[in-house]
């Protein structure tokens, strides 16, 4: 490792309307290192990254790359640079090829007389998927014919082909799957070898802790302080983030507590085309039941499959005593509660104010001769969202405004409003920070105690294993294996099942 | 100094965007278009009969914009005004010679079935609004055509006795009420403003979506039919150009009146009331002044496209259901 520093910034600002997001955060990057950039959701480091990439204009302060100042405009002026990202969300544009994905902003070397040679451009793109290893992409399909995880993996490919000096990975290993992830990590080896460097933002700090150098940590737009990965540990990063101590109970503690016999929910034979076929299983009074697999194994579907809001769904699911849940309206009627995993899209109503993101399923209860009453549904969503602890200015802001993790606090407010007994959680800490995380833990520890039902699908091994009373393991859109909770469960255990 | 006045102006500039500022413009916009054409013609337009002129003309617009109002706050969007108000008026002129309550169920009913018409092929078969209301305005305008080629239909002198203020501003301000205690104390302006919002959030929590936007559909459409009946009672006889661009006319004063075109949780009941006098004011304004229709559309159409690039919350933008 050489102690050149590669990046400086000095002094990096940003606003946005009266949000703070970055304060003057100066820090160095060395050549030929492997950077972690943490902090918790709204601490700065994505706005701060992508300043860095061109997506957002730079509000205060400077970039200098290699002794030459950077401030780039836009993405490709970046790339130009030296600097790529790989983002959180999709990355990648519909309706393109592979080949046209990959070398979008690029296309010059493949222009004559401005006309693209499609073929050259397909041959240069081919090449480049069979070198990185993802030779079961076709340069020349669609886009669209492939999923979220192979989606990802041509963006790696854009994003690193033309070798650029520093490269982001923003968030990127969650839509991953073991194997991705393995090959994301070989290349950031890789780049990291050829003495260029990699900031990696991640919120899963053991895979930080494994992967990185050295660490940068943020703190509500502020710079704490970068730390040798050698020297750290997780507890100690924990509390640097969050600027106090994290209790070591993470996962509820106990082992071989009992499960009541008595069944609430029963799902049976249901399948829904092209995603599950014939799943059977049974929820009982205060279980938490996990779902785990691949992220398109299908596990997905099963929540929206209860909750009745596939499109085309064969199969019963039906209550203890016997009612058929077969619209949404029925299946909140009868208390089951749907989080859904695309949280922007099928949970929050973005443009739409706390108050009535939470009211809307409770709005019958509250009214009375189907008159509403404005101030007594303030006075519940207040109520709702303050238990749940949402950091708000009050409950009229707009929920687009808020983090990731205070948005799930508004939709866990909405169904605990409405007094729901089953809950159907899918991905319910997905890219949420550590200390809301612990409080969603401890909030289903005491929804189960309550003698409330949970499914809980989810991505994440060590929060099935953590949480869940039993685990459903599923592959290819059905059901693959089935564990009682154990301490000595494995993650290999259940990674045999779903591959 | 120097940084005193930065500071300043970054804060007149957040002011300036700011859903404050956005909410106030309908209002403002409004005191200045009054101002203007009272300047304009010398005052002209502010004189108890000018007045009274340029109220007769708001009734049947503003009973229209309150059905689309609720189309608009779905975030879709409704051609078929002009050829339903024609067809409705027709239907009433026809009636109108069994009998008046009859005519104006009538109306109400020509108008509430176009809506369900568009309603259900919007709900069913998952097509666009924009792409429907269009295709169906041609159908009945094309209905209205046929029907109106050999003379002019004429309405029963009974019914055109009716042309009296004080019954077109109960109708007008009844319609208003309703729609504003719907919007407002029942779940039906939640529901829309939801759908508007964030329709896949909406349906998964709980909202009928299909429900609530043929609803709309059938509320737009029913309006338009009562509308009809003011239209008549004022014109008496009904040509192949009744409620001619009509459905534009609704587009602009709702916007004008500062309803985001994106529909959703912005909406305001006022909208309707502000954009509709705005509207009536400036076109009355221009004909006063004299300038011929080529004119008056160009600068209608400067001030709507102003309007819209103001008022527009580009963070809702989407494609217009």
């Amino acid at each position: 490792m050489s102690n050149k520093p590669l990046l400086v910034a000095e002094g990096i600002d940003k606003r946005f309307g009266i949000t703070h997001a970055v304060k003057k955060v100066s820090l160095t990057i060395d050549a030929g290192e492997i950077r972690g950039l943490i902090g918790e959701n709204g601490s700065g480091k994505s706005t701060f990254s992508q300043m860095l990439c061109g997506i957002y204009t730079i509000g205060g302060g400077s970039f200098t790359l290699d002794g030459e100042a950077l401030h780039p405009h836009n993405q490709v002026e970046a790339n130009n640079a030296g600097v790529a990202i790989i983002v959180q969300e999709m990355g990648t544009l519909s309706g393109l090829t592979v080949a046209e994905n990959i070398f979008l902003g690029h296309e010059e070397p493949f222009m004559h007389f401005g006309i693209k040679n499609t073929g050259a451009m397909n041959r240069e793109a081919q090449r480049l998927l069979d070198e990185y290893g993802f030779g079961h992409i076709k340069a020349s399909d669609m886009i669209d014919r492939y999923n979220f995880e192979d989606r990802k993996l041509v963006e790696i490919v854009k994003g690193t082909y033309m070798k650029p000096k520093i490269l982001v990975i923003d968030e990127t290993t969650t839509a991953l799957s073991q194997h991705g992830r393995k090959e994301l990590y070989k290349i950031m080896d890789a780049i990291r070898a050829d003495g260029r460097t990699v900031i990696f933002i991640s919120h899963d700090l053991g895979e930080v802790i494994e992967h990185t150098d050295s660490i940068s940590v943020l703190r509500d737009g502020e710079f704490v302080g970068t730390y040798r990965t050698a020297d750290v540990t997780e507890d100690e990063l924990k509390r640097l983030m969050v600027g106090r101590e994290i209790g070591s109970a993470y996962y509820r503690a106990d082992y071989g507590e009992k499960v009541s016999d008595e069944v609430v929910l029963t799902v049976d034979n249901v399948s829904v085309p092209g995603e599950i076929s014939n799943i059977s299983f049974q929820l009982h009074k205060g279980e938490i039941l996990g779902f785990g697999g691949l992220s398109e194994c299908g596990m997905h579907e099963v929540g929206k499959a209860i909750f009745a809001a596939s499109w085309d769904r064969t199969g019963t699911v039906t209550l203890a005593d016997g009612t058929a849940i077969d619209s949404i309206p029925t299946a909140i009627r009868n208390s089951i509660a749907y989080a859904s995993k695309d949280r922007d899209n099928e949970s929050v109503i973005l443009n739409e104010s706390i108050r009535n993101n939470i009211v809307l399923p409770s709005i019958e209860d509250l009214a009375s001769h189907r008159l509403l009453n404005n101030r007594k549904l303030t006075a519940f969503a207040d109520k709702n969202a303050k238990d749940m602890q949402t950091k708000m200015a009050s409950v009229h802001q707009f929920v687009s405004e808020l983090s990731g993790g205070n948005k799930q606090k508004v939709v866990l407010a909405r169904w605990l409003g409405k007094g729901s007994d089953i809950l159907v959680l899918d991905s319910p800490t997905r890219g949420i920070d550590i200390g809301v995380k612990q409080a969603i833990y401890a909030l289903m520890d005491d929804l189960r105690k309550q003698g409330k039902s949970i499914i809980m699908i989810s991505e994440e091994i060590p929060e099935l294993l953590g949480m869940a009373d039993r685990i459903i393991v599923m592959k290819d859109g059905a059901i693959s294996g089935e564990f009682l909770r154990d301490p000595g469960l494995s993650e290999e255990d259940l990674i045999a099942k779903m591959v | 100094m120097q940084k005193n006045n930065n500071q300043e102006q970054s804060k007149l500039r957040a002011f300036f965007s700011s859903d404050t500022f956005k909410g106030m413009l309908p209002f403002i916009g409004l005191v200045v278009i009054v101002v203007v054409m009272n300047i304009l013609t010398q005052g002209k337009i502010l004189t108890p009969k000018r007045l009274r002129l340029l109220l007769s003309q708001v009734y049947y617009p503003m009973i229209v914009a309150t059905g689309v109002f609720f189309v608009m706050t779905l975030g879709s969007i409704d051609f078929t005004e002009g050829s339903t108000l024609g067809l409705a008026s027709i239907v009433i002129s026809k009636l109108s010679f069994v009998s008046i309550p009859l005519a104006i169920a009538g109306g109400i009913l020509t108008g509430a079935a176009i809506g369900a018409v568009n309603g259900f092929f919007h709900v069913k078969f998952k097509l666009q609004s924009f792409i429907i209301t269009i295709c169906t305005m041609y159908l009945f305008r094309g209905v209205c055509a046929y029907l109106t080629t050999e003379t002019a239909i004429p309405a029963s002198t009974e019914i055109k006795a009716l042309d009296l203020n004080w019954l077109k501003i109960s109708i007008t301000i009844a319609v208003l009420l309703v729609a504003w205690f719907l919007f407002r104390f029942t779940r039906v302006g939640n529901d829309v403003k939801a759908v508007g919002s964030g329709e896949t959030a909406a349906r998964f929590s709980g909202v009928r979506t299909d429900r609530v936007k043929f609803f709309a559909f059938v509320a737009a459409g029913a309006l338009t039919g009562l509308a009809a009946f003011v239209n008549v009672v004022k014109v008496g006889s009904i040509t192949a150009t009744a409620g001619s661009q009509l459905e534009t006319q609704i587009l602009i004063a709702l916007v004008l009146g500062g309803l985001p075109i994106t529909g959703g949780a912005k909406v305001r009941f006022s909208n309707i009331i502000v954009g509709t006098l705005m509207y009536t004011v400036l076109n009355n304004g221009l004909v006063m002044l004299g300038y011929e229709t080529q004119t008056q559309q160009l600068i209608k159409g400067i001030i709507f496209l102003v309007f819209v690039a103001l008022t527009i919350d580009r963070k809702a933008l989407k494609v217009i259901k």
